[in-house]
């Protein structure tokens, strides 16, 4: 094979998501009645907010070799607990600050230390204790969803201060806010990952520990930093889902560790780590969320949401293994 | 005899019950190449991880420069001065290779006070080194797991040469490296002992030993079985010492 067309394969293997974008879209707007209309393109950004967030997080800690299946938990708890200091019904308690514009960066503050300090909990027993990453955040995924059931007693707050929701009411460009702030996150992450000595650690880190730990990076304390971005996005992923929603459930977010799953593994983000990149991550979530619209408007019935969720994740283990595989045969 | 640079005393190293060194002694001095021979298995290795802060030897004392001394992570050893070609590739083959010769010690420059890469910089360096040791790369942005053994090699030992230090180990530095790469390879090694860098050499290569080396030290089973200069002994002396047939420590060199 001549290098250049080991080059263009390789480009079309790296960028495979937005191809398959491009293709679901042209495809679902011929198909699907109503589905070619601007408003369904905004709505599909909006929809992607709370997954794109979360996603972030998650890839960033499968860059770097590792995993955290607690991010949705996480998210959830960091929900409930924005909707219990600042709801007006149902067991949220309804504080008000003032001036009011106050409560945005202190629900925001409370949602990403909540987890920040979850996934500080994380990173410091998968990498100091040396356990594994996919037990230790399956625990957490399990304990903090029972937290959220304690606290909240199971029932509901319902709400939001307005100032807060604010965000997720106020538009530009025809999209929310809170839409905006998940492509900020995907800016700035993006912008971590390839353009500081940081990102790149970590992208060193997934490639090779060791090689990493002998060139005198601090392989565990940016770990450990790693796990405690993902929860303090996770958190953030919390806070515009309790935007969202104007409030919080104790089921809040269920289903929602897949569905980011599958994103960032159709994003072209290695389960083997140190391989992927933050800008496909967010067009894997954009797919999903075509998707999901595209059953939504052919009035499919919900079950079948999760049967075709499932299907994805797998097709996208299918998929990184098959270009692990056809990678080798490149190299 | 020239400066001590690093002194090695009773350095023993156990895994659970395998003694794989039993006692090292032996001295390095500043501009001093050294050559470190033994067997398969014989302890080089694990000697060169206690020197770069691989691992924690399980006793033993080391004097660098006078001072005490014990790195806990390669970092340190780095801060100090040391630097190391391991022998299983130390590079992040899903980086490229500019990502790889700056690996830990990135050019960057702030802005806002964040630090963000200098790419360009870290290319033009990265370009320069590697061309004048002759090493043909077909694209500094292509990422190493496309390159050849050989072509991986010549990224890590160039590395060395850039960042100097007071004292390089490399183990096995040649192992994948063509004829012409080697012969570079020895006199960068000569190049850079004559800036008073002092170096330790593993190689398996008789024939390197005595091109390169000042001194030869014999690894056997975990202890010093001979410590000579290469002036006062021979290729058939040493294969004598390293598979035991000569007695141990005869040869020893005069301190
Ligand atoms: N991490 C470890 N755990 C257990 N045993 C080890 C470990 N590292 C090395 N050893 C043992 O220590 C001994 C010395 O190994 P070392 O790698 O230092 O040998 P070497 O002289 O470098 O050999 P070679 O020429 O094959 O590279 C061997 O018996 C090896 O099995
Ligand atoms: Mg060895």
């Amino acid at each position: 094979m001549s290098p250049r067309t080991r080059k263009i394969l390789e480009f079309l293997l790296n960028n495979l998501v937005w191809l398959m974008l491009v293709v679901v879209l042209a495809l679902f707007s011929a198909l699907i009645p109503n589905y070619f209309q601007l408003g369904i393109f905004a709505n599909i950004i909006e929809a992607s907010s709370v997954l794109g967030v979360m996603s972030i997080g998650l890839a960033i800690v499968i860059i770097t070799g590792h995993m955290d299946l607690s991010v949705e938990s996480v998210a959830a708890l960091s929900a409930m607990a924005v909707s219990i200091l600042f709801c007006s019904a149902g067991i949220g308690l309804g504080y008000k600050l003032s001036p009011e514009w106050l409560m945005v960066p202190v629900s925001l503050a409370v949602a990403c230390a909540i987890g920040a300090l979850i996934g500080f909990l994380n990173g410091v027993l998968v990498v100091k204790l040396k356990m594994s990453a996919f037990i230790i955040t399956l625990a957490s995924f399990i304990w903090v969803r029972g937290l959220v059931l304690a606290v909240s007693g199971g029932r509901s707050a319902q709400d939001l201060a307005p100032a807060i929701r604010w965000f997720a009411v106020e538009r530009l460009f025809g999209i929310p806010l809170s839409a905006w702030i998940a492509i900020a996150c995907f800016l700035i992450f993006s912008i971590m990952m390839t353009k500081t000595p940081f990102g790149r650690h970590l992208i060193m880190i997934g490639g090779n520990e060791t090689a990493a730990f002998r060139a005198g990076i601090p392989v565990k304390r940016n770990l450990i930093i790693a796990f405690i971005m993902a929860g303090a996005i996770a958190g953030l992923a919390g806070w515009l889902l309790s935007v969202r929603t104007s409030g919080a459930t104790a089921n809040l977010g269920v289903g929602l560790l897949f569905n980011a799953f599958a994103a960032v593994v159709i994003g072209g983000v290695s389960l083997k780590g140190g391989v992927g990149a933050l800008p496909g991550v967010y067009a894997g979530v954009l797919l999903l969320s075509a998707i999901n619209t595209a059953i939504n408007l052919m009035g499919l019935p919900a079950t079948y949401t999760q049967v075709i969720h499932g299907l994805l994740v797998l097709a996208a283990v299918l998929l990184d293994t098959f270009k692990q595989r056809l990678h080798q045969r490149l190299a | 005899m020239s400066e001590k640079l690093l002194v090695l005393d009773n350095i023993r190293m156990s895994f659970g019950a395998i003694e794989a060194l039993k006692g090292i002694s032996f001295s390095i001095g500043k501009g001093e190449v050294v050559a470190l021979l033994g067997d398969n298995g014989a302890g080089k290795s694990t000697l060169v991880k206690i020197i770069s802060g691989g691992q924690k030897a399980t006793s033993g004392r080391m004097i660098f420069e006078g001072q005490e001394y014990q790195a806990n992570t390669p970092a340190e050893a780095k801060a100090a001065g040391i630097e190391t070609v391991y022998q299983d590739l130390s590079l992040c083959t899903n980086v490229d290779v500019v990502g790889n010769f700056f690996m830990g010690r990135e050019i960057t420059r702030k802005i806002a006070g964040i630090p963000f890469l200098d790419e360009r910089a870290m290319e033009e360096i990265t370009g320069k080194a590697l061309a004048n040791a002759g090493t043909r790369i077909p694209s500094l942005r292509g990422k190493v797991e496309h390159l050849s053994g050989g072509q991986r090699q010549a990224i890590e030992l160039n590395r060395f040469v850039h960042w100097g230090g007071k004292l390089i180990l490399l183990d096995e530095p040649f192992a994948a490296l063509g004829v012409e790469q080697t012969r570079r390879g020895l006199e960068m090694i000569r190049h850079v002992a004559n800036q008073g860098i002092g170096v330790v050499i593993i190689t398996h290569i008789m024939q390197q030993a005595f091109q390169v080396a000042d001194r030869i030290v014999v690894i056997r089973q975990g202890v010093v079985a001979g410590d000579v200069e290469c002036s006062k002994t021979n290729a058939d002396a040493v294969i004598g010492m390293i598979t035991g047939q000569t007695l141990a420590g005869a040869g020893a060199a005069s301190n």
